[in-house]
């Protein structure tokens, strides 16, 4: 009998009818398989969350008040939908009271405080899977199968003590995972854990941060040492393209885990990089896939790429909240050191350089960065460097976009960007900037952002991806 | 990097002036690139992340309107505090009112800009004189540099001739004629032989005395003076309070010519010497170097090994005043240059 780890995120669990399809799921799957969920909070709760504790710190306790009475009110309609017994509805509505009145508690204490800690602010974000788990657990009980539900910590999650984004120490999470859940599992049992948080050895309450609920499933799936990690969410998959800009985007039914990687890093809607990192290494497949079309095999994503599927252009996607920024200056020739001295100035201001790109020249590097840190980086390179005879110029363009062209063929593959490039120009647009890894894994570029999708357009149809 | 300048009047229009005059579009050749991200004052603030066109905003001035009802950046509803807390900027020029009771709104924009890591460059006595140790340890906190130049001597640099060119050697003691409309009253009583009354009068017509003149007149401008020189030159954690101070308002034309009858007039001094700084009209011989007249400011610098220093030049104007905040910024911009590649 195959194992399968499933997790559910937000959306999937968003709504009490939402969260019925999610249990009449993984029903029809535990029939003939070991099933174990992974349910992230109801969708916006975990936001609210942060934001409430957040003002706790300054507001008054009716605030507070408020804010527990509406979210109480949230997930006991979620209850009255979700679950048609009356004796399990009145369970888990006790569970959800009980709760919401210790997260009141919580939340007064804050306010009186008048701090927030990164501690606290886990202790917080902890009750919105604490509140959605039960109500899948019900769900499912409902339909008549044996279920049991635990927090991360119960199941066994042991991380470290960096609150807010905590690593796992995985060999001691596997060794009690195994111990508390795997028996259930294997007794017929569906497991239920909630996503996202975790406790340190001390019991204290973490949470993952980055890849959030993805990253408990993955984790989940290495200590239960499954055959499959399954994500549903609310897309089909991975898509050629985001289908906002080319409607005849196409899903991918099969990438490798690199180029997941380098697609999450580029703004696909997929899994954080940093969620794949414990099923990289067990080799263990993740599936992603709709919970409202289960009927598509979605996406997997393996070790290696499907032989059949041989496709050199695997993806094109474009980013847009990027600004780029030129740095200049004869001086820059010759000198031992000027890049260093750019990408110091940036490190030590806090900021993140996503694509580089320079001439033999030396008079000038080209830098992509988040844009909202573009008149920082100015401002510090500036400071920093003009008038010493190295730099005499920092310019920035934040009206541009990067298009990155993506696919583990590409390596190797005789003329794919200069098919790429005669693509753009065909179309008249004016390439910024060209960067490649040595990876060869994808091709990026930066062009003005009104082009953007004209050449995400133009890439998608000259690479027949339409037709994948 | 990025300024906000909070206060646009004579001396905030003169920091703008500079800044578009001298340093746009000269980027490379100065090295040096000064961007107003924005401007706010008690009306609102205009706003603008890639830097602001002064001469925009002083044509809606000069029409009669607060800046921020300029149509494209002008925010009417926001408060210079806000605009502290709220702007990405690396320096707040806060140029306001002088206020020698509680130091507001000075004092309020200023640890705001500490808080939120943001320099500060004044040239407002106010929150100095009232304040100074406890400012200056506020900044050295958060790690940021608290800069004001402009204060004493407006541009005429007073305050580095002491800290850098002396440095090394011990100064002993500071005497300066500090404030140009008492000066300039003290030099018409005794060159044209006219009573205080009259020749306050005519300092008011020219502009060199406010209407309500007694922040000249009583010594509290040239106390200010005397205490932020008091810190920043001979570290004595000193504040207006502590001040010795007595100003013009009873010179006569008597004392005046007694005084020229030994060879010497009489001056309002400010003098750090011994323990109590002092704000007083004094009689000082006519070739001392220190004997200026009319608006001019003078100080001395009595050294251990240098012996005395004096410095003379205008102690005031908008424009001069501007030119002592250019000097303060590009202070702070060699500092966090050498912070960010050390
Ligand atoms: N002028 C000089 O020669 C000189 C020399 C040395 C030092 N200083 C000092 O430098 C400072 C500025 O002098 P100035 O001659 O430029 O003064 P000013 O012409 O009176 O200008 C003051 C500016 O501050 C604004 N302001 C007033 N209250 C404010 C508040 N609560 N929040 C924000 N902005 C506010 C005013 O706005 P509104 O116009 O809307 O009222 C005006 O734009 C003073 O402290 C002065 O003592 C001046």
């Amino acid at each position: 009998m195959k194992k399968i780890v499933m997790k559910f995120g937000g959306t999937s669990v968003g709504t009490g009818e939402n969260i019925r399809h999610v249990a009449d799921l993984v029903t029809q799957y535990a029939k003939d398989c070991k099933v174990a969920v992974v349910v992230s909070a109801l969708a916006g709760v975990t936001n609210s969350l942060l934001e409430v504790a957040c003002q706790a710190k300054k507001s008054d306790v009716k605030h507070i008040e408020n804010f527990t009475k509406k979210l109480l009110q949230k997930h006991i309609e979620a209850i009255s939908t979700a679950i048609i017994s009356k004796q399990i509805q009145k369970e888990v509505s006790q569970i959800t009271e009980k709760t919401i009145s210790e997260l009141e508690k919580v939340l007064t204490g804050i306010c009186y405080v008048g701090e927030l800690t990164a501690k606290s602010k886990d202790y917080v974000a902890s009750f919105g899977e604490r509140l959605s788990a039960p109500i899948v657990w019900g769900a499912i009980k409902d339909h008549k199968l044996e279920t049991q539900w635990f927090t991360g910590k119960d199941a066994g999650i042991v991380t470290d003590s960096n609150f807010g984004e905590a690593e796992p120490l995985m060999n001691y999470t596997t060794h009690l995972i195994r111990e508390r859940v795997d028996p259930l599992l294997e007794k017929g049992v569906v497991p239920i854990v909630t996503g996202f948080i975790a406790a340190n050895q001390d019991g204290v309450v973490t949470t993952v941060g980055r890849g959030g609920s993805d990253y408990t499933a993955t984790i989940l799936g290495v200590a239960l040492q499954v055959d499959e990690v399954w994500i549903w969410t609310d897309v089909d998959g991975i898509m050629t393209t985001d289908p906002k800009i080319v409607p005849s985007a196409r899903m991918l039914p099969q990438l490798s885990y690199q180029e997941a990687t380098e697609m999450a890093i580029f703004g696909a809607k997929a899994m954080h990089p940093r969620a794949l990192g414990p099923v990289i290494k067990e080799n263990i497949p993740v599936r992603i896939r709709s919970v409202f079309h289960p009927e598509n095999e979605g996406t997997l994503i393996t070790k290696e790429a499907d032989a059949k599927f041989t496709e050199v252009v695997k993806a094109v996607a474009l980013i847009k909240d990027v600004a780029m920024i030129n740095v200049g200056g004869a001086g820059m020739v010759g000198a031992p050191g000027s890049y260093a001295k750019v990408f110091e100035v940036l490190g030590k201001s806090g900021i993140n350089i996503m694509m580089i790109s320079t001439a033999v020249s030396e008079a000038n590097i080209s830098m992509v960065i988040r844009r909202n840190l573009v008149g920082r980086a100015v401002s510090t390179l500036e400071i920093a460097l003009l008038g010493k005879g190295l730099v005499s110029e920092v310019t920035a363009e934040d009206d541009v976009a990067v298009v990155a062209v993506m696919g583990a063929n590409m390596k190797g593959t005789l003329g794919v960007a200069s098919k790429i490039f005669s693509t753009v120009a065909k179309a008249g647009i004016n390439i910024r900037m060209i960067a490649q890894g040595s990876s060869e894994l994808n091709i990026s570029f930066v062009v003005k952002e009104k082009d953007g999708p004209t050449v995400v357009r133009a890439i998608h149809e000259a690479f027949g991806l339409d037709k994948i | 990097m990025r300024i906000i300048l909070v206060g646009y009047g004579v001396v905030g229009k003169g920091v703008t002036t500079i800044i578009t005059r001298k340093y746009a579009n000269n980027t490379s050749d100065y090295g040096f690139n000064p961007k107003i991200v924005a401007i706010a004052d008690i009306d609102g603030a205009v706003i603008n992340p890639r830097g602001l066109s002064p001469q925009k905003l002083e044509e809606i001035k000069q029409k009669g309107f607060p800046i921020s009802k300029d149509p494209d950046f002008g925010q009417p509803n926001i408060t210079a505090l806000e605009v502290i807390r709220t702007v990405e900027a690396e320096v707040v020029v806060e140029v306001t009112p002088v206020n020698i009771k509680n130091g507001e709104p000075a004092i309020s924009h200023i640890t705001e800009a500490f808080k939120t890591g943001k320099h500060v460059v004044t040239t407002n006595k106010g929150p100095l004189a009232l304040a100074m140790p406890a400012l200056t340890e506020l900044a050295e906190y958060n790690n940021v540099y608290l800069r004001f130049s402009g204060t004493v001597g407006g541009g005429t640099p007073m305050l580095e001739f002491a800290k850098r060119c002396l440095a090394g050697d011990k100064i002993l003691a500071i005497r300066g004629i500090l404030n140009g409309t008492t000066n300039y009253i003290l030099t018409e009583m005794s060159q044209n032989r006219i009573s205080f009354q009259e020749a306050l009068a005519t300092a008011q017509k020219l502009g060199y005395a406010e209407r309500e003149p007694s922040m000249d007149i009583d010594g509290f401008d040239t106390a200010c003076k005397v205490v932020i020189l008091a810190n920043w030159i001979m570290n004595k954690k000193v504040t207006l309070k502590d001040v010795d101070r007595t100003g013009i308002r009873d010179v006569t034309l008597q004392m005046l010519d007694e005084a020229s009858k030994r060879g010497n007039t009489i001056k309002l001094i400010g003098a750090i010497d011994g323990d109590k700084p002092t704000v007083k009209p004094t009689e000082i011989a006519k070739i001392n170097p220190l004997c200026v007249s009319g608006v001019l400011n003078a100080v001395t610098f009595s050294t251990e090994y240098a012996g005395e220093q004096t410095l003379i030049g205008r102690g005031a104007g908008g424009i001069e005043t501007a030119s002592a905040v250019l000097r303060d910024l590009l202070d702070i911009r060699h500092r966090l240059a050498n912070r960010l590649l050390s």
